[in-house]
């Protein structure tokens, strides 16, 4: 296999029906109008040299290398900044153009340093391309001029350098950080020939509003601006085409490697997901997959205080096999479970629930999902009648009105927010629901229209004011709903109460009512207005109610079943979709079909040729109580850290301590482990062979660019230890699970390796109605029909602030850091985010005395950690906010045992705390985790 | 720092049957009965059945009355 | 009558080439020293740029002029009378519109400069202001702009592009939000006439400006100064806060259906900025930076609207054109360029100022006619037209008609007006070498050959005069030259050869190497 590198047709395509057709050396080329002679010529099949046009950018016209001879017009014009015109007649080669693109080569090469032989990326560099391609054999300017050959180098970025010496001034750079990534951190500062980039006000990148998205290092024609990774391992010589497993945007990337040595991560033109653009998580935060701290062998004990042992796999798998059987001889088939993981494959997902079923007897499956989105799943259920979001990222582009409610794009789904931030630059209008300002609310070029500031844990009540203005104002789509819902007049009595009104809601909310107002109007009135929503929304005791509420706010007003429109959750993990389109929830098979439904048991049974139970088996917490109260005692814990990530940590160590097998399957020992008997070495994504599912139902091939540094796939050991259970399970492949997910679930069944192959990626539902796939949902109807408005009551949380817990947590993502920080933590990325910090408004830091920086203690009637403190008016009076990327930081010890009423997800989003000055001690580990 | 606990079952049925109080009695219970089979382990709908005629549960009405519309709980 | 006792009207300009001067002395010393009360009215320059300070007196047979007057002459101009008019003293000239110099010219542009008081509301109506902005108002907007297309009025920044079909684009593109901007980033060496009517009539060209927005449908517009003309912005600034108060911008300006907003605003002293996408970057608070055309101006423009971007002496010529009618206008001047243009003579000259007049005026009666020849007194040797980027034409070409085609034709440019004028000592390698040089100091940074090419451009114009591999480094600064022409983005370096060919062209020794120093 060699690099894979995609054409680059010069500037961006353009949209639309109209054609224009043109000649070009010859050729006719039928293009859309708008167009550029560059990019029309490339389709033709005929490059023009070029070095600043790049087709993710629009055209800059600065290194004139493009220029062209059009007939009738004056002079040379830039192919890349003239649109095709009907019936013009273009040629690109002529003596005269040829003797000016060498003379601007000639000028280029002549502030150039001459160590291409030396140079790391000799052979991937268009400056040398170019030189070739316009025949450059002499520079008669010399080489003893006026040059920047002495300009220093900025490596302060920790993944790549700015080798200002070697820079051209094509601003590709600074194009990319502006249209692409949306940042405008990059900027040109001097005049003339002493232009040079510049990061922010001229300080170094990293002191800049640079986020590290690598835009700029993809967009660089030289080595300027150039991987680290690169100058020190050389050029890759094959790339092996996958998916990201960071969050749920699921964004494409060729994997360039060397050997079996990955030396850069490229974000993927041809992604769907993604279109070429990356973050800094998932374009160089890769280094995990190496790290030392991975355990690659298997390892066991009797009991959790005794040191680890390693032993052969085949030991521990029939150690697992033959205690699970024990167990459930002595406490019963339901004694038993398995927790999925959001971070690894369809297929070694569907293995875990697979043998959980069939082996287990039980439908003690749950998934990490649980405790992030499982609301969506039920919501969208009950509404629309399938557990996803209703669009491909694409449609937001079409969209007028952006409504984003408690997600943080630019910190969590980062290369999705440029796509959002894009538009909005277009001139897309924005709201935001969420206690804090994020960044969306202000940065460069963008401002929301309306910040809705509510207090958190009132979602439910704004939802319904909203709604309320909807109804009661005249601005519900009638047509929409007379032909495609059901229940709405009881919904519009419910809602139309005085109570819902936003004048009524004020209190609770924190939000001034004619913000509600307004906002619901730009919203209702929008020609395409869509909402895109995340954990914010989810994680909370009325999270699926409030899912629900927007679910009728989008009914109410139409704005379903179209581009530009929708409900959208934005997935926190990579594969949430999939682990939950799996089956891992206890109470649904593959595909969202409930466990009790005797047709569907009846596939799998005959597949399997086990008896399935028609009952739902324990949720995630329901695992914990009942192992607490000693009637659930073995667990298999897939790529999750449970203990840092659950809520409570206190009552999650408790249940585990409690039981007499944890097995945790992962990538490194973590705080969950320490409470393992047996631990079973993972995979990275650079090794699983697979797919993963983004937030959009696209299903996404992972493919392995190493083997297994393990010796084993992961489903392979799930089989394994379901065999030393007793139950024959084999595949000879991934390919073969996908393969019997497709039998055995109507909405994958088109889906192969195969076809994924052939054609990049699909959206389920993908079968012989949409082979190739479904980007958006619900366009001639409701997937359950008819969609169903549901009354959605605002329920307060039971976790109030109180004289002894004034202030409100809530808790969230940062930029460079993810989750639990396993993988994060252990890259360059921790050069932006060393420590969870507590951020508080300089009013509530006043009155307790506490300084920018100060150590404080964090209290909650639960638990107690402690952390710095960063003070921020971004905050609202009233809420703190942290994040949960450190263990030390042990932001969990706090949160509470309050859950969704419906899925049981917990509220991380509220919980009553107090905050007190500690005395200058560093940063400690939380006392429950101490232990 | 302790907290005093509700059985989990009995917090779990309340708060479900929250979200239905403005609904007709009647109507709420087969609701939240419907919602307790489809999301509810058996060992915990038994528990909540046995509890639900026990007086001073702790338990909503509206849970009360639908703990005794579900069926008995088999354990798997 | 004027008698003794009575209340004298004085002028003294406010003009800044007066003040640097000593105008405003001179207008301190008038009203100190005069003895009885007059009127000081600090007006615009009358353009006669070596008599300033230029005093005038307002007396029944018209203006008597003076000058140049030293604050120290006044004591005794006013002891000889001029206050009631007297002509004895040795500086008086007589009657200021017969100074000849003055009197052969055709100021249509400037025809209230040095007349009127600058900010006065009512000097500008009484002298026929508003009358164009009353005439548009009463037309559509189609029909103003069929007048300035039929006036023959071109650009006057230095493009000579047709204003009326520029404005036509404009009106005829789709869009809410449209922008008149007016560039007055005048940053070309030997060019002051924008930074003169603005100082001397700024009315003029916020009516020109309120025409323009009613012809294309504008409801916005800005005025972009260079940061180097105080004087000039305050006293636009004070004039458009009159034109507000007198009802003549805002909203329903003269009571019609137009509203139009004006705005000032200051460059950041970047010559690029001159050049009209660069300002609208710079207006739009970004780096002075070319944008490649298309898309142009008149439809993606000021924040991607539909703009008319045009000089000041463009607009500034637009109130006569819409006040006398086109036709009046177009039967000045000499084949496609019609009108006047307003010259502006500099550099080695002993009659420096601003000549307004038809096209077709020569080269030679430019320079020596109005200009009276070197102000040192030896031989001219060469004159450079256009600002810093036209060409360098010797004394054979005085014959040259002003006009855009005939200049085009010669290989050199009519531009903005400014004529400099250089006499027998000035080396013409280095002159050459300058304009490479400014163009390294003053590029954007954009484009490849203006950016790297201008400063090779100084190295190898070094290396010739050095006399290193004379005959090869001559063809690398003509492929050079070819390549800046024919390769830049922009006007800046596509113009920067025009100078260089123009000396190597009609001063060839010059670039003989330094070590003999024959052919002076």
């Amino acid at each position: 296999m060699s690099l894979i590198k995609e054409q680059d047709y010069g500037t961006p395509a353009r949209p639309g029906e109209a054609t224009v057709s043109v000649e070009i050396d010859g050729k006719t080329v039928l293009v859309p109008e708008g167009t550029s002679v560059m990019r029309a010529a490339a389709e033709a099949g005929i490059d023009i040299p070029k070095l600043c046009a790049t087709d993710s950018l629009e055209p800059f016209g600065s290194c004139r290398l493009c220029l062209v001879d059009i007939d009738g017009r004056k002079g040379s014009p830039a192919s890349c900044t003239t649109p095709c015109t009907p019936g013009m007649k273009v040629r690109t080669q002529t003596p005269k153009l040829a003797e000016l693109r060498r003379g601007v080569m000639e000028l280029y090469i002549s502030d150039h340093p001459l160590d291409c032989l030396t140079c790391p990326t000799n052979g991937d560099c268009e400056l040398q391309d170019m030189a070739g391609v316009v025949g450059l054999r002499e520079v008669r300017y010399g080489f003893d001029g006026e040059n920047h050959l002495d300009l220093p180098t900025d490596s302060s970025n920790p993944y790549f350098d700015y080798d200002a010496s070697k820079c051209i001034a094509c601003s590709r750079c600074v194009r990319a950080c502006d249209e692409v990534q949306g940042t405008f951190a990059l900027t040109l500062e001097g005049r003339g020939f002493a232009t040079k980039i510049a990061a922010g006000a001229g300080g170094s990148f990293m002191e800049s509003d640079c986020v590290s998205c690598g835009a700029c290092v993809q967009a660089c024609p030289t080595a300027t601006l150039q991987e680290r990774t690169v100058v020190e391992l050389g050029m890759p010589t094959r790339s092996v085409l996958t998916t990201c497993a960071y969050c749920g945007v699921g964004c494409s990337f060729k994997a360039e490697l060397r050997g079996d040595e990955v030396v850069r991560m490229v974000p993927y033109k041809d992604g769907k997901a993604n279109e070429g653009h990356s973050c800094v998580k998932g374009r160089f935060a890769f280094g995990y997959a190496s790290h030392p701290d991975r355990q690659l062998k298997p390892m066991v004990r009797e009991r959790i205080t005794d040191p680890w042992r390693e032993v052969e796999w085949g030991e521990a798998v029939e150690y697992v096999g033959k205690r699970m059987l024990e167990i459930q001889a002595g406490h019963g088939a339901g004694a038993i479970g398995g927790i999925t993981s959001s971070r690894c494959t369809n297929e070694e997902v569907y293995a875990v629930q697979k043998m959980v079923r069939a082996a287990f007897g039980n439908n003690n499956v749950d998934t990490c999902a649980r405790v992030c989105h499982s609301p969506t799943g039920y919501g969208l259920k009950q509404t629309y009648g399938t557990s996803a979001g209703t669009q491909d990222f694409k449609s937001v582009e079409k969209a007028d009105v952006i409504l984003v409610i408690g997600a943080n794009p630019t910190d969590a789904h980062p290369v999705f927010a440029s796509r959002i931030k894009r538009r909005l630059r277009q001139g897309a209008k924005l709201i935001v629901a969420d206690p804090r300002r994020i960044d969306l609310v202000r940065s460069p070029h963008i401002e929301a229209q309306h910040h809705l500031r509510l207090m958190p844990g009132t979602n439910v009540a704004l939802i319904n004011a909203m709604a309320h203005v909807v109804v009661t104002e005249g601005l519900v789509d009638r047509e929409f709903v007379a032909e495609r819902c059901e229940d709405f007049d009881e919904w519009e009595r419910f809602i139309s109460g005085p109570e819902h009104s936003p004048e009524a809601v004020e209190e609770i909310t924190g939000v001034p009512a004619a913000d509600v107002r307004a906002a619901t109007r730009l919203y209702a009135s929008a020609p395409n207005a869509t909402i895109m929503y995340g954990l914010g929304v989810t994680e909370h005791s009325q999270g699926s109610t409030m899912v629900m509420g927007m679910a009728n706010l989008a009914m109410a007003t139409g704005n379903i079943g179209r581009e530009g429109v929708g409900v959208n959750p934005l997935r926190g993990q990579n594969n949430v979709q999939g682990s939950c389109d799996m089956g891992s929830f206890p109470h649904e098979l593959p595909g969202y079909r409930h466990v009790s439904d005797d047709a569907v048991r009846n596939v799998f049974e005959t597949l399997w040729g086990r008896t399935l139970q028609s009952e739902p088996g324990l949720r995630i917490p329901n695992m914990f109580d009942a192992a607490i109260d000693g009637s659930f005692r073995a667990l298999f814990v897939q790529g999750e850290d449970i203990v840092q990530s659950d809520p409570n940590t206190k009552h999650v160590t408790a249940a585990l301590s409690a039981m007499d097998l944890v097995v945790v399957q992962d990538l490194f020992l973590n705080e969950t482990s320490k409470y393992a008997h047996v631990f079973l070495p993972g995979t990275s994504f650079l090794e699983k062979d697979g797919t993963f599912t983004n937030a959009e139902r696209r299903i996404n091939r992972v493919r392995p660019v190493m083997a297994p540094k393990t010796g084993k796939h992961e489903w392979q050991i799930v089989c394994e230890i379901a065999q030393a259970m007793g139950y024959p399970m084999k595949y000879d492949d991934a390919a073969q699970i996908m393969d019997e997910i497709a039998i055995t679930t109507p909405t994958f069944a088109g889906v192969s390796f195969a076809k994924l192959d052939q054609v990049g990626s699909v959206q389920w539902p993908c079968n012989d109605n949409a082979p190739e796939g479904t980007p958006i949902m619900h366009i001639d109807g409701f997937v359950r029909g008819r969609g169903r408005f549901v009354d959605t009551v605002y329920v307060p949380t039971k976790e109030r602030s109180t004289r002894k817990f004034p202030l409100i947590l809530t808790t969230g993502r940062i930029l460079s850091q993810y989750n639990v920080g396993a993988q994060t933590r252990r890259t360059g990325n921790s050069a932006w985010h060393p420590e969870d910090l507590l951020e508080m408004h300089p009013h509530d830091a006043e009155v307790r005395g506490v300084r920018d920086g100060d150590t404080v203690s964090l209290t909650s009637r639960v638990g107690e950690t402690s952390l710095r403190v960063k003070i921020d008016d971004r905050m609202p009076v009233g809420v703190v906010y942290t994040t949960f990327h450190h263990p030390v930081t042990g932001a969990n010890v706090v949160t509470t045992e309050h859950s969704d009423w419906a899925t049981n997800c917990p509220e991380y989003k509220v919980t009553a705390v107090e905050v007190a000055l500690r005395n200058p001690t560093p940063a400690t580990a939380a006392p429950a985790m101490a232990e | 720092m302790t907290t005093t606990h509700t059985p989990p079952h009995i917090r779990l049925a309340n708060e479900i049957s929250a979200q239905f109080q403005q609904r007709d009695p009647a109507a709420a219970a087969q609701e939240i009965a419907q919602h307790i089979q489809s999301f509810w382990d058996p060992r915990m709908r038994a528990k909540l059945i046995a509890d639900a005629g026990a007086p001073g549960s702790g338990l909503d009405p509206l849970a009360v009355a639908a703990a005794a519309l579900l069926p008995p709980a088999v354990h798997g | 009558m004027t008698a003794s006792g009575q209340v004298a009207t004085v002028y003294v300009p406010r003009d800044s080439a007066a003040r640097s001067v000593g105008a405003d002395e001179v207008a301190d010393a008038v009203a100190a020293q005069a003895g009885r009360p007059v009127r000081v009215v600090r007006n615009g320059s009358r353009g006669m740029l070596w008599l300033e300070p230029l005093v005038e007196v307002e007396t029944p047979a018209g203006r008597i002029a003076y000058g140049p007057v030293a604050p120290e002459d006044v004591e005794g101009l006013v002891a000889a009378g001029i206050l009631d008019g007297a002509t004895g003293h040795p500086l008086c000239l007589g009657p200021t519109e017969d100074i000849d110099w003055l009197r052969d010219q055709t100021r249509v542009t400037f025809a209230r400069v040095g007349v009127v008081d600058p900010v006065s509301a009512e000097d500008y109506v009484a002298h026929g202001g508003l009358s164009g902005l009353r005439r548009a108002l009463s037309l559509s907007p189609a029909q103003v702009v069929a007048e300035v297309t039929e006036s023959g009025l071109r650009g006057r920044g230095g493009a000579g592009f047709p204003a009326g079909i520029k404005w036509k684009t404009v009106l005829e593109a789709g869009s809410e939000l449209k922008f008149v901007c007016c560039n007055a980033d005048e940053g070309d060496s030997g060019t002051f006439a924008d930074r003169m009517l603005m100082e001397g009539d700024p009315f003029t060209l916020i009516e020109g400006m309120t025409i323009a927005a009613w012809a294309v449908g504008a409801s916005e517009g800005y005025i972009y100064v260079r940061s180097e003309y105080p004087d000039a912005i305050d006293t636009l600034r004070a004039a458009i806060g009159t034109a507000y108060d007198q009802g003549w911008l805002g909203k329903r300006v003269l009571d019609s259906e137009l509203s139009f907003d004006l705005f000032v605003r200051v460059g950041g002293g970047a010559y690029i900025c001159g050049e009209e996408t660069s300002m609208l970057e710079s207006l739009e608070g970004k780096r002075g930076m070319v944008r490649a055309k298309p898309p142009i101006p008149a439809l993606e423009g000021l924040f991607g609207k539909p703009t008319v971007v045009n000089n000041v002496l463009t607009l500034g010529s637009v109130p006569m054109i819409l006040a006398d009618g086109p036709a009046a206008y177009a039967d000045l001047g000499v084949g496609r360029s019609r009108g006047t243009q307003v010259f502006q003579l500099g550099g080695n000259i002993a009659r420096g100022g601003i000549v307004e007049t038809a096209f077709g005026i020569t080269l030679g009666d430019l320079v020596g006619r109005y200009g009276g020849g070197t102000r040192s007194g030896r031989p001219v040797r060469a004159v450079q037209v256009g600002g810093p980027l036209g060409a360098y034409l010797p004394t054979s070409r005085f014959d040259l008609p002003m006009d855009y085609e005939a200049f085009a034709a010669a290989d050199a440019m009519v531009g903005h007006g400014g004529v400099v004028v250089f006499d027998d000592t000035v080396d013409m390698a280095g002159q050459a070498r300058f304009a490479m040089e400014f163009c390294a100091a003053e590029s954007c940074g954009k484009c490849t050959p203006c950016r790297v090419g201008a400063v090779r451009g100084v190295e190898v114009i070094d290396r010739i005069v050095a006399g290193v591999d004379r005959e090869k480094n001559l063809k690398v600064l003509g492929d050079l030259c070819d390549l800046m022409t024919e390769g830049s983005l922009c006007a800046m370096g596509g113009l920067t050869p025009m100078p260089v060919k123009s000396a190597l062209a009609h001063f060839p020794d010059d670039f003989a190497t330094t070590t003999t120093e024959e052919g002076r």
